[in-house]
């Protein structure tokens, strides 16, 4: 936040010493010609053909001079802009980050020839999953990759979130009723009717609503009792000419927002049910590594020091990043308590006796002999009888 | 740190150096303008000093009248366009702060959408992004288009470009040149070679239409001011001329190839970029790479892959979900470093639900860990438990409880 309001701030003072400029030059120059015409009028009044008096010839040259001196003052005016425009080019380069390459010095090497065409591969595969065809089709044939599977469904899933979107539920709906039994947990079902009853309300005036309501929300009432009730709540502001509605009304009552919401919350559900990922790969790992670029340029900025960007060079990140809810935990993921280390196919993950996980590494650096005691219970054992698990 | 600041530099400044082009070209304006009008103040000023007559005087006057109105006009178009180009960045600002309002408090159920709405949009402008700089113009616009995101994407920055580009593929240089002409500064300060690399593709084409005295005359007229480095490739361009234009007599054959257009055209649309971006490579790579690397595990066990699919990396363990898993990006991922971590984290792989203490992870005889809770429902629906991945079946009471620390 902090960055984009140091560059904003320099850009709104730009900004304005342009607006400012440009009455100001339009002003000085209408002036200007204002007194230029003036003159020309008086002196038209003179006889043609003789010499110009003493008086008028003072203010002609008099005039030039001033003319003279404006229009190079405005000019320099104009110069003297030059230090505000710069300040935003460095207020952007100071606030924000030029090169985001950086952290990952084999980025260039990621991009060679036999790695692009797999990259444009998940690109087009990402624009036929949003429902993009057209572009999807367009990206193929100017790249020139292999044809990319099309998948119908998401296709489909895609045109009903468009449409709620834009604040139609009725594909949607449809789509949702045939799968009743599935969504029965879902709060899906109750949101598409809520979102229809409000669009009633708003289209057909608020007694289409309330039948429409008492149709459909009957069946959630249990389940979604508040909610049910603000929304019948927040049918009494949608008659014309109604007051403007609390603030907690105020969502509701926005349908560009519930039907973004509804859109979303349609997405994650029906891939869901479908067992399908919500994001396609691309869209899923750009989201992660979004993440993991400021956490390693923050440890770069901490420690200016080559091992950081040497471990590229290793199998492994420099840190561990938290991806957040949606970002990341597809696999799981042992790291031995003991060695604090990721579990590997050399060092698998060991279940003891009394049912404690190590790895195999940490097993065999307890074991004395034959012996190996537990070291989260006081469990005696022989460490043969541990057995190797998996957590796929 | 956050991801605005880290990934955003080029989304306000590509405006920005338009903005700052826009200004030179008003302040060349101002200048050229005010030397108009001073030009016609000097002849007032002789005119009236020579004593001329008022009926003379008088059309000077009204000469004077139109500079002034060209100035006040051009002028003011001028500075319209700084500030419609200040605009521009403005813009872009105000859909940076839609993110970053949002992530000061990111677990409000509004600002969540705001934020998965607000990171699609994100991907669709790094994808147009990658799009402009790799020459897929049409995809470009098409996406912007679709999206409705001209503002937020440089498709119209990059039109000028593209429009060049075409250019060249149908062999013509003119337009090129007048890009290198227009930017010359700046492709000196980046020791750019882009000018000098199409004039010699123009003398190029001299000789193979066998004007070769004509070749001379563009030679001494473009080449005699070269700069270092630059001898030996002139060199070879006058060894040319000793040649006939079809020979296979090295490096001539190769100057003379018609591939050197495509060339031309990729180093163009590098030069380009590079005027433009201060990195060296589009968003999109970048982060990809860093996200495989970030959701790739150590895993597979070599002892998983089955016989029947021995090359396909993480086809045992393949989450389905997993970006770093899925085809096509599986392949990229198997060559990037994986993850660092220092806790646990589990998950069961039937119900994707995280292993914790409301969820104890349980061990099958033959060593899978899987969820209670989704053990449980298995034997309630087929009473036994049959182990997904090896489709084993085994009676609850063999299943033993895990703990991981």
């Amino acid at each position: 936040m902090d960055s984009c309001l140091g560059v904003e701030q320099d850009l709104d003072k730009a900004t304005n010493k342009f607006t400012a400029i440009h009455d100001h030059t339009n002003k000085v120059l209408q002036d200007l010609i204002t007194q230029v015409e003036k003159l020309k009028q008086e002196i038209s009044q003179q006889p043609e053909n003789e010499q110009l008096s003493q008086e008028y010839t003072l203010l002609v040259s008099e005039l030039a001079a001033t003319l003279k001196q404006t229009v190079f003052q405005m000019s320099t005016e104009h110069r003297e802009l030059h230090a505000t425009v710069s300040r935003v080019g460095k207020s952007i380069d100071r606030h924000f980050i030029a090169d985001y390459g950086a952290v990952a010095p084999k980025a260039e090497l990621f991009c060679n020839e036999a790695n692009r065409p797999i990259m444009e591969q998940a690109m087009a595969q990402h624009l036929y999953r949003q429902g993009l065809e057209d572009v999807g089709d367009v990206f193929v044939a100017e790249a020139n990759i292999p044809p990319v599977e099309r998948t119908c469904t998401f296709a489909q899933l895609q045109r009903c979130a468009a449409a709620l979107a834009d604040g139609d539920p009725s594909l949607a709906l449809n789509w949702v009723e045939k799968r009743t039994q599935e969504l029965a947990h879902s709060p899906l079902p109750f949101t598409l009717h809520r979102m229809q009853a409000l669009k009633l309300a708003r289209e057909q005036g608020v007694v289409a609503a309330i039948q429409y309501a008492r149709k459909e929300f009957p069946a959630y009432a249990s389940r979604h009792e508040r909610q049910l009730q603000a929304a019948v709540c927040a049918l009494a502001w949608c008659t014309p000419g109604a007051p403007a509605a609390p603030s907690h009304y105020a969502h509701l009552l926005d349908p560009k927002a519930l039907g973004v919401e509804a859109a979303e919350l349609f997405i994650r559900e029906s891939c869901a049910v479908l067992r399908l990922a919500a994001l396609s790969p691309l869209a899923g790992a750009v989201v992660a590594g979004a993440r993991v670029l400021p956490a390693l340029h923050d440890i770069r900025a901490k420690m200016s020091h080559p091992h950081v960007i040497a471990a590229w060079a290793d199998d492994e990140l420099p840190l561990e990043v938290e991806l957040g809810e949606d970002g990341g935990g597809y696999h799981s993921v042992f790291a031995c308590p003991i060695l604090r280390q990721q579990a590997s196919e050399l060092n698998p993950p060991m279940r003891l006796l009394c049912g404690h996980v190590i790895s195999r590494d940490a097993l065999n650096k307890l074991a004395i002999g034959v012996k190996l005691k537990c070291p989260y219970c006081p469990m005696e054992q022989s460490p043969a009888e541990a057995r190797q698990i998996y957590f796929s | 740190m956050n991801e605005i600041k880290s990934l955003e530099h080029a989304t306000l400044k590509v405006p920005y150096e338009v903005f700052n082009k826009k200004y030179r070209n008003a302040q060349r304006v101002f200048d050229v303008e005010a030397r108009q009008v001073v030009a016609a103040v000097g002849d007032l000023d002789v005119a009236v000093r020579n004593g001329s007559s008022a009926g003379d005087i008088n059309n000077l006057l009204g000469g004077m009248v139109e500079k002034l109105t060209t100035m006040k006009r051009k002028a003011s178009d001028a500075i319209a366009e700084e500030v419609q180009a200040a605009f521009v960045c403005k813009k872009r600002l105000e859909h940076l702060k839609e993110q970053a309002e949002a992530i000061v408090e990111p677990h409000t159920a509004q600002n969540k959408t705001t934020m998965t709405q607000w990171r699609k949009v994100r991907l669709d402008r790094m994808i147009v992004d990658y799009f402009l700089r790799n020459g897929y113009y049409d995809s470009a616009n098409k996406l912007a288009d679709s999206r409705n995101l001209r503002d937020l994407t440089n498709v119209d920055i990059y039109a000028a470009g593209a429009e060049v580009e075409r250019e060249l593929a149908a062999r013509r240089t003119g337009r090129c040149l007048q890009w290198c002409a227009d930017n010359r500064s700046k492709l000196r300060k980046l020791n750019s070679n882009m000018e000098f690399n199409t004039r010699i593709q123009e003398f190029i084409e001299l000789v193979r239409s066998d004007k070769r005295l004509e070749a001379v005359r563009y030679a001494k007229k473009h080449f005699s001011t070269y700069e270092e480095g630059q001898l030996e490739d002139i060199q070879h361009c006058m060894g040319m001329l000793a040649f006939p234009k079809d020979t296979d007599v090295e490096p001539y054959a190769r100057l003379l190839r018609t591939s050197r257009w495509q060339q031309l055209v990729a180093q163009f649309r590098w030069e380009h970029a590079r005027l433009l971006h201060p990195a060296r490579l589009p968003a999109l790579p970048v982060t990809l790479q860093l996200g495989l690397a970030a959701l790739n595990t150590p895993y597979p066990f070599l002892h998983n892959i089955t016989a029947s699919n021995p090359t396909c990396y993480k086809e045992s363990t393949k989450v389905s979900g997993c970006p770093a898993c899925q085809p096509p990006l599986n392949s990229l991922a198997a060559t990037l470093p994986h993850a660092h971590c220092s806790h646990s984290r589990l998950v069961c792989r039937i119900s994707n639900k995280p292993l914790n203490e409301h969820n104890q992870p349980m061990v099958l005889p033959n060593g899978q860990v899987y969820g209670e809770k989704a053990l449980k429902e298995m034997m309630k629906e087929h009473g036994s438990i049959i182990c997904p991945k090896t489709k084993e079946v085994f009676c609850m009471k063999r299943v033993e409880k895990v703990y991981v620390m």
